[in-house]
């Protein structure tokens, strides 16, 4: 089931939830009235590219409803609401907002918020409440891989280390907190350190979309006063080649805009092709933004690597067959003029790359596709 | 427009007809439109210093704006002016006319391939039945002028040999890719639904033309099922695609087309997963041209809308067509017949000889 990203449908959301955390049945927030069409028939809108739209700061009407109500949230937050006064999502709401962090890392640090408010006595309650909580975030936007990936290894991480340890009560669920803040803090660190031996003086690097993971690959390249020029896509509808290419301007990287239809033609220019992911999948495959296959087949038909950033909280228990094998994750595509109506429209944010990458940069190390399911075992056993 | 006699500036004057076709209105358009309100006819006569009072640059936009003309017969049209309005009294200095208004119209417009190759045809057709036939000059003049106007037909007929050669490869159930707005191609599917064949068209957004929306408006009066995607998409909707139509703007010796920028992804992607990419083109579009690589040809540039503030030292990849290679193309569509890549060479050596 799909929600539509709004802080302010989450209550109503919880109201129909019958596990939800936050039984607040008694009053529904006046904020929830504007999206009653919402309750039974979403839109469909992927709440995770809802977010990344945010982070890329286009303002959209939506929200801009969303800014409104969370302030209008934060400034009765003194009112009591009937039952437990902490609900995971809104937590997690918080945390997503904040530009730099990504979606799992801002999931974990919801979870730590649970074990923190947590009045458990004993590993398995806590436990139990957070798989609760972990179900909760994962049911919200069911289309986010680095969610759902994010959540489970957490969880692994817990119950796996309560197992092992035999310390009173206090000290283990202070460990936990304190992987849970650790988590995901310096992985983007590791990677751009590893990349920058491929990153050569003179090198012409084509980018698509607006990882941060790649984004601090160029920084530190920028910083060790390496001479490198970046093709950005435009990357439609989200634009985030216009924001890349105005963040890398202020480093002095030499940049230039194609459209997303002109990268075979400037394909012969370029040394490298580096994306960032939205999940890598158990065939070595990585789910990325709209374009990212078609850029790698026109990569490998010129001989190009395709370098890929991924964090490790990203891997996830998936293997799709084709393009159309994931939960569909939608967005709103503008074309500046009205489109007539009987005509559909091709609206998945995302596609799956098989095959042709060259290499996965992760802080678990440089790895080749075929390696990624090794990994994926060891994290999940 | 007396500013246009000299070279344009770097935008492509052919991309921004095609843009004024498809009704996009751009500030450079609107401000010409605005001189051509202003400007009667007859000022243009002294407003260029010359001594003939006829201006076959203007003759050429006066039929280029119209939306169903292909420029290569605006071309002819225009010559065919010079032509009446010519005072010559011997075959060779019509020739020599002719030529002097082939060379000011291939000048004006350096990037445009079928203006130049419509130029070449005809100066070519004119050198050679002007040797051979021993007729007085006046038959002689108006045996070409009869030419030219046919040469209008010719094209219009060319569309509906091509729509009906390609029939037999729409079949029912099929789903066409289609990129850019040809008339073509546009010609080839209104055929197809006109035959009642049941298909369905994706089309490409077309950045930053928007041909998508506007081939999408098109087909939908023709009933014909659309769906749009992004340029970004191609790679993602390829698997339930049967086959890949383009138009082009220029077919060159090895078989390649120069078509609207994006063509050449796609015929990889297609390639790639063993699509079938269908040209569709008239012959007079068959250039002398041999681009070895993408950069290879005269650099057509046009203005892209972000939407958005771009800082002042990104710079933009403006170009507004590519080379596709003929490897990556499977049949060629023209109003000589269903060649393949290979067999364009030969017919260009007919053609030109």
């Amino acid at each position: 089931m799909w929600r539509r990203s709004a802080s302010f449908i989450l209550d109503k959301h919880q109201n129909n939830k019958p596990i939800s955390l936050t039984p607040s049945i008694g009053s529904p927030p006046p904020l929830s009235a504007s999206v009653a069409d919402e309750n039974l028939n979403p839109n469909h809108i992927s709440a995770y590219y809802q977010t990344r739209a945010a982070h890329h700061e286009i303002v959209t009407s939506d929200w801009l409803e969303q800014a409104q109500a969370a302030v209008r949230r934060y400034l009765d937050q003194d009112s009591p609401v009937s039952g437990r006064p902490f609900s995971v999502i809104e937590e997690f709401d918080n945390w997503r907002q904040q530009p730099a962090l990504a979606e799992a890392v801002a999931a974990i640090r919801a979870l730590a918020a649970v074990i923190r408010a947590s009045e458990a006595n004993t590993m398995m309650e806590l436990e139990i409440e957070l798989k609760k909580a972990s179900d909760t975030l994962k049911a919200w936007d069911t289309t986010s891989i680095s969610l759902t990936a994010g959540c489970d290894l957490f969880m692994r991480y817990v119950t796996r280390t309560s197992a092992l340890e035999s310390e009173d009560f206090n000290s283990a669920k202070s460990r936990v907190l304190g992987r849970a803040e650790k988590f995901g803090e310096i992985s983007n660190k590791i990677i751009a350190t590893l990349s920058q031996d491929f990153i050569f003086d003179g090198c012409t690097i084509l980018v698509h979309g607006f990882s941060r993971v790649v984004f601090e690959i160029l920084k530190t390249a920028a910083q060790n006063k390496k001479l490198f020029r970046v093709l950005c896509t435009e990357g439609r509808p989200d634009k985030t080649g216009v924001l890349l290419a105005k963040e890398l301007a202020k480093l002095d990287v030499p940049v230039k805009l194609l459209i997303d239809s002109a990268v075979a033609y400037c394909m012969d220019e370029v040394d490298m092709v580096f994306v960032g992911a939205d999940g890598v999948v158990e065939s070595g495959g990585v789910i990325n933004m709209m374009g990212t296959y078609q850029i790698a087949i026109v990569a490998h038909s010129m001989n190009k690597p395709v370098y890929v950033a991924a964090e490790s909280y990203k891997f996830a228990r998936l293997y799709p067959l084709d393009q159309k094998d994931l939960e569909p994750a939608l967005q709103p595509i503008d074309f500046g003029v009205s489109v007539p109506p009987k005509v559909e429209v091709e609206r998945s944010a995302r596609d799956y790359t098989p095959q042709f990458l060259t290499l996965l940069f992760t802080d678990l190390g440089v790895l080749t596709p075929s390696v990624v399911s090794d990994e994926l075992i060891q994290l999940y056993l | 427009m007396a500013d246009k006699t000299q070279t344009p500036d770097a935008i492509s004057a052919y991309y921004q007809t095609r843009a004024a076709h498809h009704g996009v209105i751009t500030s450079d358009w609107l401000a010409q439109a605005q001189a051509a309100v202003e400007q009667p006819d007859s000022s243009v006569f002294h407003d260029l210093g010359t001594e003939k009072p006829f201006n076959v640059i203007d003759e050429f936009n006066g039929w280029r704006k119209q939306p169903d003309l292909a420029e290569a017969v605006a071309a002819i049209r225009a010559m065919a002016a010079v032509i009446r309005a010519s005072e010559a009294t011997t075959m060779m200095e019509l020739e020599i006319e002719l030529k002097k208004a082939s060379d000011t119209l291939k000048s004006w417009d350096k990037t445009s391939i079928s203006l130049t190759a419509g130029c070449d045809l005809f100066i070519r057709y004119v050198t050679r039945t002007s040797a051979l036939e021993y007729e007085d000059f006046n038959s002689a003049k108006s045996r070409l002028l009869e030419r030219a106007e046919k040469f209008g037909e010719i094209s219009c007929k060319a569309r509906k040999i091509i729509a009906m050669l390609s029939q037999d490869f729409i079949f029912d159930g099929c789903t066409i890719l289609v990129h850019g707005l040809s008339r073509v191609v546009l010609e080839v599917l209104k055929t197809a639904a006109q035959n009642n064949k049941l298909f369905r068209v994706l089309c490409t957004e077309g950045r930053p033309d928007g041909t998508g929306v506007l081939l999408s408006n098109e087909l939908t009066k023709l009933d014909i099922p659309v769906k749009l995607l992004l340029d970004s998409a191609v790679a993602y909707s390829m698997d339930e695609v049967d086959m890949v139509f383009v138009g082009a703007d220029g077919v060159v010796e090895s078989g390649g087309i120069i078509n609207m920028m994006g063509t050449y992804q796609i015929a990889l992607v297609a390639h790639s997963m063993n699509k079938p990419v269908y040209v569709a083109a008239e012959s007079y579009k068959f250039a002398r041209l041999y681009p070895l690589d993408q950069k290879d040809m005269a650099p057509a540039l046009r203005p892209i809308e972000f939407g958005v503030k771009i800082p002042a030292k990104v710079e933009v990849e403006r170009s507004a067509r590519d080379y596709t290679p003929p490897q990556y193309l499977t049949l060629l569509f023209t109003d000589l017949g269903v060649l393949s890549p290979s067999v364009v060479s030969d017919e260009l050596i007919q053609l030109y000889l």
